[in-house]
């Protein structure tokens, strides 16, 4: 009862949001009389919305685009928190890899799509390595800011109750007490690895939400662009829920 | 009273001699934190370390901790040099240094853990040195819905409930409310009366000293060395307006006004300290 409350509560402003969009948009639709393919109505995108959810074309989209940034974002953690508690604990390692990871990290993730496609051609790997991209930074500098913001007097607590080598103090001290940070750093990479998947599909694939995206534009079909971009939005807001829950439960009140 | 925090394996004295720490910086001159000094804790003693600040009674216990190795000279514990932190030297912080991630009893188990006790024993054994401390109805709760003075007993049943041979104070009450640090000068006593553990507590505070020490030790201003070593011989609980009480808390002042007032010389304040 409180948490159906509690959610409700929490819902209400996305849906003040949308309804304020939806009502601007019919406005810009009326006042330019726009052409309907290039700015349909509200009413015919929500119909060709309803369209791809019944005949499930929405869902292989979505799907495929989130499929792709799920399984990169892991390879992503998989080899960013190792490679950040490392860079954390240990200066003189921090100091040989920081220069790297810096001359790197300006360069856009879209900056490597050409890249991907010559090595990669147009499949999953393409996509999957420019997503890699995009989620490694904000994990790994999450993950080394986690393990130095680690209170030094948590490390000689753990010391003298019993942490005798570093394996143990990272397992039992270390690591807990820089996952909140870590947790944030997979939060955000996620999102910037949502953005990042629409761009990767625009160029090239054959299906996900990019896709639709493109494909609605090279066809006059602005309703199926509209259509995809409320989906990204939609779902963006949904995953980025799930992990501020998350969160919630990583970060113990402080 | 449940058996379990009275069975221990008993404790140990501490031998420093000749012990000295020098800081060495990469860019500036070394800082000489603690002069030669040796000093002979017996097992059981509690032992309250006073001095200006700087004076290098934190070195000294960081040095009996592990975290600080000496420049020269050693420090043994039983009869064994320390070389670094060990489960058998346990620590009480100022900040207390709960772990936040781990609910009350957790916290207090966290050694046992590490001592190998299985998850049925060692919540039961911490439920009995959270009983000890008062706080067996806070088993369940996150560290961070205590109040400091809750916190620091969280921490004194953590360091308790693993026996080891000594256990180091560093200021624990420092940063508590004069009636809470009271009423936890009170129960440490209690506790510290039932386990006769060899305790080495820094503070500020010269009551505070008198108050729970067997022996006090005033360093001096850095660097830091012994300048007085007084047992005190009153019975607990002890009066704080008792004659005697004040006759030792003055003798203690005494001593430290001279080191204090050299070391606010040394910082080059004008004025002398009197004015």
């Amino acid at each position: 009862m409180k948490t159906s409350v509690k959610t409700a509560a929490s819902v209400l402003p996305y849906l003040w949001a949308a309804i304020f969009i939806v009502f601007v948009w019919q406005m810009v639709v009326v006042f330019t009389q726009a052409h309907v393919a290039l700015l349909p109505p509200p009413l015919l995108a929500a119909k060709t919305f309803a369209e791809l959810v019944v005949n499930g074309q929405l869902f292989v989209h979505a799907g495929a685009s989130l499929g792709r940034v799920v399984s990169a974002w892991l390879l992503s953690a998989a080899i960013a928190i190792p490679l950040g508690l490392a860079m954390g604990r240990w200066r003189r390692f921090e100091h040989l890899v920081d220069p790297v990871i810096e001359l790197f990290r300006p360069i856009s993730p879209l900056a490597w799509i050409p890249l991907a496609i010559l090595w990669f051609g147009i499949g999953e790997t393409g996509k999957i390595f420019i997503i890699f991209i995009a989620t490694f930074f904000p994990i790994l500098l999450n993950t080394v800011s986690g393990v130095k913001g680690v209170d030094p007097v948590l490390i000689r607590a753990g010391q003298v109750l019993g942490c005798d080598n570093d394996r143990a103090l990272f397992r039992k001290v270390i690591l807990p007490a820089a996952m909140p940070t870590i947790v944030v750093g997979l939060r955000i990479s996620f999102g910037t690895g949502w953005a990042a998947i629409i761009a990767a599909e625009l160029v090239a694939a054959q299906v996900g939400l990019g896709y639709l995206i493109a494909d609605g534009m090279e066809v006059l079909r602005s309703d199926l662009v509209l259509v995809g971009m409320v989906a990204i939005g939609i779902l963006g807001v949904l995953i980025d829920a799930v992990f501020r829950t998350v969160n919630d439960r990583f970060s113990w009140g402080t | 009273m449940p058996d379990n925090t009275t069975q221990n394996r008993g404790t140990k004295g501490i031998s420093i001699s000749e012990l000295a720490v020098t800081f060495q910086s990469e860019d500036s001159e070394p800082v000489e934190a603690l002069r030669p000094t040796s000093l002979e804790f017996e097992a059981g003693e509690f032992i309250a370390l006073v001095g200006p600040s700087g004076c290098g009674k934190s070195t000294l216990l960081n040095v009996l901790a592990g975290f600080i190795k000496p420049s020269a000279g050693q420090a043994l514990v039983g009869g064994e040099t320390i070389t670094k932190p060990d489960i058998d030297h346990g620590m009480v912080f100022q900040d207390y240094a709960l772990f936040p991630w781990l609910n009350v009893i957790d916290n207090v188990a966290f050694g046992l853990e590490r001592q190998g006790m299985g998850l049925a024993e060692r919540h039961a054994k911490a439920r009995d040195y959270l009983d000890m401390v008062g706080l067996k109805d806070f088993a369940d709760k996150r560290v961070t819905e205590l109040s400091g003075g809750m916190k620091q007993r969280v921490a004194i049943a953590r360091v308790f409930a693993t026996d080891p041979s000594i256990i180091l104070m560093d200021e624990p009450f420092g940063a508590l409310d004069a009636l809470t640090r009271r009423f936890l000068q009170h129960q440490l006593l209690e506790i510290w009366q039932r386990n006769r553990k060899t305790v080495v507590f820094v503070t500020h505070s010269v009551q505070e000293a008198v108050y729970l020490a067997s022996r006090v030790i005033v360093m001096t201003a850095r660097p830091g060395r012994v300048k007085l070593d007084q047992k005190i011989d009153l019975p607990h609980p002890r009066d704080f307006s008792g004659e005697e009480f004040r006759r030792l808390e003055k003798l203690i002042y005494d001593q430290l006004d001279e080191e204090l007032a050299k070391s606010f010389k040394l910082e080059g304040g004008g004025g002398t300290f009197h004015d």
